[in-house]
């Protein structure tokens, strides 16, 4: 069943003046446990793909659908909920509070639901502890390395348990060592919880590991390729 | 780091403003204090035409009977009578005009803090019997080039309307924060004067009145009237307008300075809060992105503007206290300017004074202000783009 459900997806900036269409007519699938990037050069319009499959920017036309229910005609208030409940986020600069600690990072989302506090903590350490940061619960984002920070942002992605991760270049910032590590445990949570992982990436080690490699260039696709026995 | 600088900048706006506040405040209150314990008493009894032209012969009858039916009013504290009269006063090598008070030494104490303003060195105020003595003021000796024990002849005229006069020992010599009033007064025993002036037993040419809470003196003036319609009760702000117009003066000016102080502080908070969207603007937009509605945003914003401002006005406002009591205590000494304070009624030594009333007062007002100014910066941050601001450097 589709996850996500993308049709004839264009945005076009500057239409009076100089039209720049970064999406030109973009119709893709995304089913539930996919593990996926989205490639191409710089300016491709990977980036804007990403933040209108994310809610993050409206399209010029075209519908993004997710779980039967197109986000694309939806009111920038309905918007941040439909994030809150249903979309992770994995950004290329971590992104995390600087003055909470990972464990408060990642309870931040459940806070924002409203979880029940046991169960919130129960979850905040489990998965801390998947993303190998057992260790470092109380630790804030200056006493941490790139890797475990973004570690902690991935954690924090899949705290409100949601029905796909958006990652924009999260390895860009790292060392091969990081991601490497980083790569290994989204590979694993995406296996373990059955959550669809979507890339922006210009990395080749993120290609490597993806089984579905889209190559996008002048805002059209110009590849899909599902990888067999990865 | 940001925060404390921001803290800093409203605990020392709020330190400027509130001592200087206190400072003003104490001015004042020392002035008013100075005129009812020195000049005016609460409330004042004379003849209806005796302020005309202070004629010796238009003075109040049954002056005992009158004080000791005061006493029993409510709301009055102490009674007490003078005479009073225009004279000249001469020595040697100097005449000048004065006002020649008779006082009753015992009750004059209860109503007036004259007698404290005498030094131990500079004699007493009638302490002993000795008849025909005189208290003048440390400017007047000077100016009459006398000191204690020295002799100065009153030329004044009497109740039949002749000129007459006597000498009078100095036996203590005063000095108050009022140059000018000290030059024109001087004081000797209701008796004595009564003898000279040849006036009538019973009769007084001023009643003066203190009561338990001066702000209630216009109401108990009134209704004084009403018991002696023949006597004019005058109030002291009828009798010194200056006063009243210090104090309603001193509670616009403190409320003019304090809004100015807490509209600079308000701007200070807007500038600052604005810097920090600026510098948290991915931050924001993450927290937007993740699932962070513009209400919560605006709420957070909001409330870290208020917070700061609160913890920046508990530090002023302690901070203040501590320097308002310290020198409430000890006094700011500004006798460099001592000449020209007292020819006006100012002491060179002031006291700062705040009502505690004003520090609640103040925390409600930074309150507001942290309110007020932290709207058009959460304004700002919920308009923040999500997807832009996340890529900010």
């Amino acid at each position: 069943m589709s996850v996500i459900k993308i049709k004839d997806l264009r945005k076009t900036y500057n239409e009076t003046e100089v039209p720049v269409h970064a999406v030109n007519g973009i119709d893709l699938e995304f089913e539930k446990g996919e593990f996926a990037a989205i490639v191409g050069p710089s300016g491709c319009g990977k980036t804007t793909l990403m933040n209108m499959i994310g809610g993050l920017e409206e399209p010029t036309s075209g519908d993004v659908i997710v779980n039967g229910i197109d986000i694309s005609k939806l009111s920038s208030k309905e918007l941040i909920d439909f994030r809150l409940e249903n979309i992770g986020f994995v950004f290329q600069a971590y992104n995390l509070i600087p003055v909470l600690k990972a464990k408060e990072n990642v309870e931040f989302i459940m806070q924002l639901q409203k979880w029940d506090k046991r169960k919130m903590d129960e979850r905040t350490i489990s998965l801390l502890r998947s993303v190998g940061l057992g260790d470092k619960i109380n630790s804030r984002p200056n006493q941490m390395s790139g890797g475990e920070q973004q570690r902690v942002a991935v954690a924090r992605a899949l705290a409100s348990k949601p029905q796909f991760v958006l990652a924009d270049e999260p390895t860009a910032n790292l060392d091969s060592h990081a991601t490497t590590q980083l790569l290994d445990i989204m590979k694993e949570l995406n296996e373990e919880e059955n959550i669809t992982f979507i890339f922006a990436t210009h990395d080749q080690r993120v290609m490597d590991k993806a089984r579905r490699v889209i190559t996008i260039d002048d805002g059209k696709v110009v590849s899909d390729v599902v990888k067999v026995n990865i | 780091m940001r925060s404390a600088v921001v803290i800093f900048a409203i605990a020392s706006g709020l330190v400027g403003g509130l001592f200087s506040s206190a400072w003003m405040n104490g001015m004042a209150i020392q002035r008013v204090e100075n005129t009812f314990s020195l000049e005016t008493a609460h409330i004042q009894f004379h003849n209806p035409q005796f302020s005309e032209n202070q004629d010796v012969r238009r003075t109040i009858g049954s002056t005992e009977d009158k004080l000791k039916d005061l006493l029993k009013i409510d709301g009055v504290r102490a009674v007490t009578s003078r005479l009073k009269t225009q004279a000249m006063a001469a020595t040697a090598n100097k005449n000048m005009g004065v006002t020649l008070v008779g006082v009753d030494p015992i009750s004059e104490k209860e109503v007036f803090g004259l007698y404290k303003k005498i030094d131990t060195s500079s004699g007493d105020f009638f302490e002993t019997k000795r008849k025909n003595s005189i208290v003048i003021s440390k400017a007047l000796a000077k100016e009459l080039k006398v000191k204690l024990k020295s002799k100065i002849v009153l030329t004044f005229q009497d109740y039949n309307g002749e000129i007459t006069g006597a000498a009078f020992k100095v036996i203590g010599i005063f000095k108050t924060d009022n140059s000018t009033w000290d030059k024109m007064h001087v004081f000797v025993k209701n008796a004595d004067l009564r003898k000279v002036l040849e006036l009538p037993e019973g009769q007084s040419h001023e009643i003066d009145i203190l009561v338990d809470d001066y702000l209630q003196a216009s109401v108990i003036s009134s209704q004084l009237q009403e018991k002696y319609p023949d006597i004019l009760s005058e109030d002291w702000s009828k009798i010194q307008p200056y006063i009243s117009f210090l104090t309603d003066y001193m509670d616009i000016m403190m409320g003019v300075f304090m809004i100015i102080i807490l509209g600079a502080l308000g701007f200070g908070i807007v500038n600052t809060m604005l810097m920090v969207i600026l510098e948290r603007t991915r931050e924001l937009g993450m927290l937007m992105a993740i699932g962070m509605n513009k209400k919560r945003v605006f709420i957070m914003i909001m409330l870290e503007t208020i917070f700061l401002a609160f913890v920046g006005a508990f530090v002023g406002e302690l901070i203040s206290m501590l320097l308002i009591k310290y020198y409430g205590i000890n006094g700011i000494d500004i006798s460099s300017m001592a000449e020209g304070l007292e020819s006006v009624g100012y002491s060179a030594i002031t006291y700062p004074f705040l009502e505690p009333f004003r520090y609640l007062q103040i925390t409600v007002m930074v309150l507001i202000t942290g309110i007020l100014a932290s709207v058009y910066p959460a304004i700002k941050a919920i308009k923040l783009n999500p997807a832009e601001s996340i890529r900010t450097v």
